[in-house]
């Protein structure tokens, strides 16, 4: 039998859970903007302060799937059917746009982008996908 | 269900607290947005005191696939 966890509890350890890293994210970000790691952009050092910056996505992503297996059966499948049409499109779009790097004139942009992508499609889905059928 | 919930005077909120679901899923088996899982299905059925199929229709019953 699966587990009756109470629905608003999962509610506020997601909430919690995406603020923690999303603070984490930000912080990074906005120190490196302000020039706090200039003296190791480039360098070897460089590379680990990238991994650093995209450590709390994958925990982002952690605190959503631990989210969908908190909550109820309808919410889980809701969020799993909006997660997978999200990522397909941002899949797409953004191999599509590195074809048109690749075989057009199109500007480079940026592998980070893709997460933004993502959760912004997610966000755009979401109002189409309100059934679990 | 929103009938028996009704009946009983209960909102989708305490509905769903008896049976472990938010209100949206509550809210979601009433307007036919989600299928109830079989586990979930005899959670309401032990909390209305009614067999499964007196809440939801069998797609499978044999009247049911003959007509």
């Amino acid at each position: 039998m699966s587990s009756l966890v109470a629905p608003e509890g999962a509610n506020r350890r997601y909430v919690v859970r995406t603020l923690a890293f999303m603070t984490g994210y930000v912080a990074v970000n906005v120190a490196a903007i302000l020039g706090a790691f200039d003296e190791i952009i480039g360098t070897p050092a460089g590379m680990l302060l990238g991994l650093a910056v995209a450590a709390p996505i994958a925990g982002q992503i952690w605190a959503t799937v631990a989210f969908m297996n908190e909550a109820d059966e309808f919410m889980r499948t809701l969020m799993a059917k909006r997660f997978i049409v999200a990522a397909g499109l941002a899949f797409a779009l953004f191999s599509g746009w590195g074809f048109m790097e690749s075989y057009g004139d199109a500007p480079h942009a940026p592998g980070w982008i893709v997460y933004a992508l993502f959760w912004g499609l997610y966000g755009l889905v979401t109002p189409f996908i309100r059934t679990s059928r | 269900m929103k009938e028996l919930r009704s009946q009983r005077g209960w909102t989708q909120e305490q509905l769903g607290r008896a049976i472990g679901v938010s209100r949206q899923a509550v809210n979601a088996l009433e307007t036919e947005k989600h299928d109830p899982s079989l586990d979930l299905a005899y959670r309401i059925s032990a909390v209305f005191g009614e067999p499964v199929e007196a809440i939801f229709t069998n797609p499978h019953a044999p009247d049911t696939l003959s007509g």
